[in-house]
Parts: C-alpha cells; sequence; structure tokens
C-alpha cells in the first residue's frame, strides 16, 4: 500500500488558503432577489394577526410567504425512523422561541426585504415560557408543547429512553459505596465559518437549482422535496464543499423557504443569514442535565450505575430524540458495567431548537462519565489511571445494548497516555492488555457480562 | 493568592455512522479514454478532508497515483446518495461506497486488460497506473492503454458502482434498550491527559498542555488525522473553558451575539498538544479505518475539569468552567458548603445543582438515589 497511510496534500487544500474556493455566498446570478425573515421577538407567543398586505405593496418587493405558502409545512427530519414531525418551517397560530421565522420577504436589496420584513403587522399575545428543564415537570409548569413538555414517542409509547440491564437492586446492595453526582454541560454555537446560507435558481426546464451549504445533499434535498411536496428529480442541488458544519449545517435553515420565494417571484432568491442570526437563531448544541449514582467497591470496581439525563431540546424535537438514544447506548463510556438503570427524557423548552453537534449525544456524557470516574478514584483513594484500567472494556464484553465489543481500545489508548505523562503504574497494570478477561481479571460480577470464563 | 497546576485524564469511546445504522452512501467511477478516473460521491465536504480520504481510497483500490483522480461531490444530478457529512461517517461509511466502486471498476479494467494482454485476469495486477502479469513482470500494458482500448478498440465504458448501507438496527425491547443488530458500525476508542494553571484570585483556568492517544483503526492520512484531533481538541477546550451560548443558563438574558460576546478559541488559548495514533484496524473500515472525526472534542472536558480539581481542590461540574464559576466553587469550599453529604455508604456530590433541589415533589423528573 503507497497511497493509503500517506501523508498526502489535501485535495483542495491549496485553493482553501489561497481563498479561491467558492463558497455559496460567493455564487451570484442575473436578476437575483434578497431574502430576509420576520422572526418571532418572544420566547413563547400565540399569533393573533398576521397581515403581509404591507409590506408586498412596498418599492423591490417580489414575494412574501408564510406558512400558508408552504404545501407541507410541518415535516419531521427523522419520520424514517419513527420519529413524528413537531416543527413548522414557518410559524402557524403560535411561535416557540425568539428568532423563530414567521415570514419571509424576497426583495431587489436585502435593505429592502429588511423593510418590509419590518413592516409586516403581527400582534402577539405572549405566554410565559418554561426554560428550566428541571421544573418541566412541576404542576404549575407552562404546557408549551402539543405533546407536553416532553418527548413521548419512544418505542412502545415510552415518554423516555430507559436502558435496563443486570440487577441494580443487588448491585447498589453489595456495594461498599455510592458516590453520586451532577453534570450539566452548556449549549454552544456551531461557529461556521460562512453562516446558512442558501442561493435558488428557478430553471427555464421548472426545476429548482439550489446552491446549499448543507452536510448533506442527499439529506436537504429530501427535506425540500417534503415540504414541497415534488419529486427529486426537480431539485438539483450544488453544494459539495462549504465553510464548516459541525453538525448544524444538517438543518437545512434556508433552502426550503428560498425555494418558496423563488417559485412565488419566479426570480433566483438568495438568503444568507448574518453572523447575528447564526448566533441568536441557528439550532445549538443541547445543554444537558446528568445525574449519576455509581455503586462501587472499595477496590475500585464498579456493580453498577444509575442514571437519570434530562435533554434541553428547546422549542421542538429535531435531532433531539436520536441524540438522547445515542446518548443512552454509550453511559457506561469506555468502560464494563454490568447493572444498569439509565432514564432520559427529550424536554422540550422555549430556547432555539438544538440539534447534531460534533460528539451528538455522547459528548456530553463522555463529560459526565470522566468527570465521575475521577471523583470516585478520588473519593476511594486509588489511582484514576487504575480505576479505568481496572474497568476497562475488553474484547468480548458487553455494551448497555447488550452487544458484544469486538475491539475496544481503551486499554491501549490508556496505557499510552501514562507513558506519554510519565504515569508510573503497578506491573499488573501495566500489563493488560485489551484481550478477554480471563483468571484473576474476571471478577465474579462480571461473570454473566462474559459468559463462562471456561470458554476463554 | 497564587496559581496552582493540576493535571487530570480521561478515557473515552465513540461509535461510527449513524446511531442504529441504516445510512447509506453511494458512489460511482467512470475511467476517461486516458486512464484518468473520476469518481461521483454525494460526501459533503465540510473542511473534514473527505474528498482527500476517498481519492487516497479510489487511488490505493484501483493502483493508480493520487493525482489521476478527480472527486466531484458537487450535485446531486451526478452524484448518487450519500445520508450525509455526520456521525463520523465520511471515512468509514462512504469511504467503504468508493472503495467498492474502486474494486468494481477495477474488475472491468482487468477484463480490457485481459483481451489486450491475452492472459487471465486473475492473473493480473495494477500497479502504480500499469497492470502486470503476476510473475511475469515485464508482460505489462499501462492503465492509459487499457482505457484508450476500451473507449476505441472494444466499445466499452470502464465504470463501477459500489454502496454500503449497515442494516438498521431496532430497539427490540423498549423497556431495556435491546437492539436487534450492532448499532454502530465501529467503536473508536481515546484517553487524554491535560495540564492546567488555576489562579485561584483571577479564577482563570488555563489549559497549558493536552496529550491525547486516539485508536483510528488505520491512518488513512496520518496528517489530516492528526490535525482532525488537533482540531478538535481545541474544540473540546472551547466547551470546557470558554463557550457558552448562554451565561445565565437556564435564564436567556445576555446571549453572545458577535465575536466578542460569545467566545470560541483564539489562538491565545492554545495549549501545547501532543498526539499519538495508534492502528487496531477495524474488521470492516476501508483499509482498517474507524471514523474519529466528532470524539476529538470529547476527551477534555472532563481531563481539563479533573486537571481544575487536581489544582485547587473544587469540583467544577458545570461547563464551561469560566472565572466565575471556579471562584464560586472556591467560596463554597472556603464556607464548608463543597461537599460531598456522607449518608451511610453514600458519598453525594452536587445536591445544589440536582434535579431534587429544583423539581416540585410531585414532579416525574427526580432522581432517586437508591435502588
Amino acid at each position: 500500500m503507497k497511497v493509503v497511510g500517506a501523508r498526502l496534500p489535501r485535495y483542495d487544500g491549496v485553493a482553501h488558503v489561497t481563498g479561491r474556493t467558492q463558497f455559496v455566498d460567493d455564487v451570484r446570478v442575473y436578476g437575483m432577489l434578497w431574502a430576509k425573515a420576520l422572526r418571532s421577538p418572544h420566547h413563547s407567543a400565540l399569533i393573533r394577526k398576521l397581515d403581509t398586505s404591507k409590506a408586498e405593496q412596498m418599492t423591490g418587493v417580489h414575494a412574501v410567504v408564510t406558512s400558508r405558502d408552504v404545501p407541507k409545512n410541518v415535516y419531521g427530519h427523522l419520520e424514517a425512523l419513527g420519529i413524528p414531525a413537531d416543527e413548522p418551517l414557518l410559524a402557524d397560530g403560535d411561535v416557540g422561541y425568539k428568532g423563530q421565522p414567521i415570514a419571509l420577504v424576497a426583495a431587489e436589496s436585502e435593505e429592502a426585504a429588511a423593510a418590509a420584513a419590518e413592516a409586516i403587522e403581527v400582534e402577539y399575545e405572549e405566554r410565559e415560557p418554561l426554560l428550566d428543564i428541571r421544573k418541566a415537570g412541576d404542576p404549575d409548569a407552562p404546557k408549551i408543547h402539543q405533546w407536553g413538555n416532553w418527548y413521548p414517542h419512544f418505542e412502545a409509547g415510552l415518554d423516555r429512553r430507559q436502558i435496563r440491564k443486570g440487577d441494580i437492586e443487588r448491585a447498589f446492595a453489595d456495594a461498599d459505596r455510592i458516590v453520586s453526582g451532577v453534570y450539566r454541560p452548556a449549549a454552544i454555537e456551531h461557529v461556521p465559518m460562512e453562516p446558512q446560507t442558501a442561493l435558488v435558481v428557478p430553471e427555464a426546464s421548472g426545476r429548482l437549482t439550489i446552491y446549499s451549504c448543507t452536510q448533506a445533499l442527499y439529506f436537504s434535498m429530501g427535506v425540500v422535496a417534503a415540504h414541497l411536496q415534488w419529486p427529486l428529480n426537480k431539485l438539483k442541488f450544488v453544494g459539495g464543499t462549504v465553510g464548516g458544519g459541525f453538525g448544524g449545517k444538517v438543518d437545512t435553515a434556508t433552502e426550503t423557504v428560498s425555494a418558496l420565494l423563488a417559485l412565488k417571484s419566479g426570480r433566483p432568491v438568495k438568503w444568507r443569514w448574518t453572523r447575528e442570526e447564526e448566533f441568536l437563531c441557528s439550532s445549538t448544541r443541547a445543554p444537558w442535565h446528568m445525574e449519576i449514582a455509581d455503586a462501587v467497591t472499595s477496590d475500585g470496581w464498579i456493580l453498577g450505575r444509575k442514571m437519570l439525563t434530562l435533554h434541553d431540546a428547546g422549542a421542538y424535537a429535531r435531532f433531539s430524540p436520536y441524540g438522547l438514544t445515542k446518548h443512552s447506548f454509550h453511559h457506561t463510556g469506555a468502560y464494563t458495567i454490568p447493572n444498569l438503570h439509565f432514564d432520559g427524557y427529550v424536554i422540550f423548552t422555549n430556547r432555539v431548537p438544538t440539534t447534531a453537534m460534533r460528539g451528538f449525544g455522547v459528548t456530553s456524557v463522555s463529560f459526565a462519565t470522566e468527570l465521575h470516574m475521577t471523583r470516585i478514584a478520588h473519593e476511594l483513594g486509588l489511582d484514576p489511571f487504575e480505576v479505568r484500567l481496572r474497568n476497562a472494556n475488553r474484547i468480548g464484553d458487553t455494551s448497555p445494548n447488550g452487544v458484544v465489543y469486538t475491539d475496544p481500545s481503551t486499554v491501549p489508548t490508556i496505557l499510552a497516555i501514562a507513558d506519554a505523562i510519565g504515569h508510573e503504574l503497578a506491573a499488573d497494570y501495566r500489563a493488560m492488555t485489551r484481550d478477554p478477561r480471563q483468571g484473576e481479571l474476571l471478577p465474579e460480577h462480571l461473570l454473566a457480562q462474559v459468559g463462562n470464563p471456561e470458554d476463554h | 493568592m497564587a496559581k496552582h497546576r493540576g493535571r487530570g485524564i480521561s478515557a473515552i469511546e465513540y461509535p461510527t455512522g449513524m446511531n442504529q445504522n441504516g445510512d447509506p452512501s453511494q458512489a460511482w467511477i467512470k475511467i476517461k479514454p486516458d486512464g484518468r478516473v473520476d469518481v461521483f460521491s454525494g460526501t459533503s465536504d465540510i473542511g473534514n478532508g473527505s474528498k482527500t480520504i476517498q481519492s487516497q481510497i479510489v487511488a490505493e483500490t484501483l493502483g493508480v497515483p493520487y493525482d489521476w483522480i478527480t472527486y466531484d461531490n458537487s450535485n446531486t444530478d451526478s452524484s448518487p446518495v450519500c445520508t450525509g457529512t455526520f456521525a463520523s461517517r465520511a471515512t468509514f461509511v462512504a469511504g467503504n461506497a468508493v472503495l467498492k466502486a474502486a474494486r468494481d471498476a477495477r474488475e472491468k479494467l482487468l477484463e480490457i486488460a485481459s483481451k489486450e494482454l491475452e492472459i487471465s485476469p486473475d492473473d493480473l495486477d495494477v500497479v502504480e497506473g500499469e497492470v502486470v502479469a503476476r510473475g511475469a513482470p515485464q508482460t505489462k500494458i499501462s492503465v492509459p492503454e487499457v482505457a484508450a482500448a476500451a473507449t476505441w478498440t472494444h466499445g466499452v465504458l470502464i465504470t463501477g458502482t459500489g454502496a454500503q448501507l449497515n442494516p438498521y438496527a431496532a430497539i427490540v425491547e423498549p423497556e431495556t434498550g435491546k437492539v436487534d443488530l450492532p448499532p454502530h458500525a465501529a467503536i473508536s476508542y481515546a484517553s487524554c491527559a491535560a495540564e492546567v494553571e488555576v489562579d485561584d484570585e483571577t479564577g482563570e483556568v488555563r489549559v497549558e498542555r493536552l496529550w491525547q492517544c486516539f485508536d483510528v483503526g488505520r491512518a488513512i492520512n496520518p496528517t489530516l488525522v492528526e490535525g482532525q484531533i488537533e482540531g478538535g481538541a481545541v474544540m473540546g477546550l472551547g466547551l470546557a473553558v470558554l463557550e457558552e451560548c448562554y451565561p445565565y443558563y437556564p435564564g436567556v438574558e445576555h446571549r453572545g451575539s458577535e465575536f466578542g460576546s460569545y467566545l470560541p478559541p483564539g489562538i491565545e488559548n492554545l495549549p501545547q498538544i501532543d498526539t499519538i495514533v495508534i492502528e487496531n484496524p477495524s474488521a470492516d473500515g476501508p483499509y482498517g479505518a474507524k471514523g474519529i472525526s466528532e470524539m476529538a472534542n470529547n476527551p477534555q472536558p472532563p481531563a481539563i475539569a479533573a486537571a481544575v480539581f487536581d489544582a485547587v481542590g473544587v469540583w467544577v461540574t458545570e461547563l464551561p468552567i469560566t472565572p466565575e464559576r471556579v471562584l464560586r466553587a472556591l467560596e463554597r469550599k472556603e464556607r464548608g458548603e463543597a461537599g460531598p453529604r456522607r449518608d451511610g455508604k453514600h458519598v453525594v456530590f452536587d445536591e445544589h445543582l440536582s434535579v431534587n433541589s429544583f423539581a416540585h415533589a410531585s414532579s416525574p423528573l427526580r432522581f432517586a438515589l437508591g435502588a
């Protein structure tokens, strides 16, 4: 093998560093209009009146669209995975977060479009927002979502994602200590180099060419086709290289509405978000609330884990049920814990919907479980490397879902870091491998995990 | 008032491909009359380097130089389905699609070469742009000559198609979370050590060093994977000590709306980063590769938070670890309120943050500490 494994130059690297890579916003076509949005100024409100007539009459304005112009306004990005739809493309009747788009204007300049968007008349009736996920189940909590304050559509009608494994009661009874803690990583912005941008060109053939900054061409094309109720062959997505995504460009934020404006005006339409819109109105990484109680022995075995996760989804579900499920599948981290009791909820709040971001669902649980691991080691007076190595998952162990690990590398990566920082380990830890547990390394509490030791 | 040094570690894992799978990627390849290769894939390159990686996989599999490859992911008319560039899947899932397409094209290339050389395709190999008879390296024909013969002599277009789809793993026991198939394509692993300096007067945490070890399965391009690991480290540093959309979460006041009021890491925040790449090949990744792109920002926050404890003796479990959070934690410690509460064998940290301190007694959203 010569090409694989070689330090070859990046395919498009020279174009990137010499400024020649074309961003979506670099594409300009003749007759192009600019779009601007009317967005909700409230976290939660009913829309009592929406009148676009003044805006439509303004100089340079070619089209205004509201929810009435969308053939299928409510579409779920993950309907195929059994996650039903709740989010309207354009607000219809009420708004669930500050910055939610209500109407879009296409005009001959961004200034004209912005002025017309401001001229749209709206009357709101403000409602009390729900913002603290810890209070979502209180009797006096505002009811903010059609499904209730948390997502109720997991398999078999469960209102939470559950993991159950082994005998958690016995693990807690057998433990020498039960160490619990609370972990709360923050919402953060994706901060892509290029904010959300689309240019939609109506072609003479009747097709739409959509220049998109999506990080998933076919996924976003499917979303536009679903909202428009069009077959895929009437759409051509052009993209391929974009200015960063980190998960936020899976949202298909600009393409569909720009397409509706292009169809209504018969002109190419570009909608490019300002950096301020990107910070305030684009989806974020979710804030998570995680509580862990681990049943441990004095010599550092983790017998069982009980965990509660509250995932702050913002106003709509988007990808959150998927993210929480992934989170639950990885809530033991790089270790084998035989007895588990996990409950996770996707909670709705009146903030910008959260979405995928680098490490979706797992970045949060890695933070919680790893800091907890260090706390356990400190509490027991043990070496944090050795507690990790002891519980590290090994070939033949099983995951929270009961799937056998075939190539875990927890042990080799920990040993490499111990070496790198010059951390001394006792000889039996230094000699550990990722191979199946056997002999003295197969503790009684893991027998059921790895089957009969005679087999190894 | 002093500056304190501390160290902390972490060990993590992360899956490749969409959780529960079911996420297809497809690719096709055509070979031009001079042997140059066009690859059509729907994988958006959002800066992750998938154009480079997939081109390397095709070049390796076909046996031609890297710079013979033209990679086109520009539009949905010419490129087939790729579910997307997320879930750490562009190397593993989409990479397997181009790998299969390249194998298919290679087979067709060898059929034409076989006719030209009058040697069975089974006895031919492609090495650096030449089709060579096994065991008789003088008997050969260049790939450009084969492509020309296909076009002008045999009237054949040399193409290849490939698709990768790991079947959807259904949750068959909703009460326990049991699945009927492995819910991921592969799992990657990493460990990290962080060294910080904490100023107990200002509360500022400065990350001085990060050591990171990633098992990448197989580094298709070591430079790119090191870049991904180092870039991820910077993002993880942002998560750990700098970034937050809602400075008063769960309140929504004072959201940063511009650079300067929202703080992503800048060049002045960068620590010294030591990267160790190890390769335990994945059984079914292209050339053994796994996907590590997302997890690259996962191991730093817990290692940094552990290092802060090592430095000043307080657990800050809300991110980011801002100066305010450090100072408030130090104050709690001084007042003897830092905990944990001990009750029998229970060791209870962070009660001031727990849902149980906020939720109404009748709320279903409470955490039962016991079994």
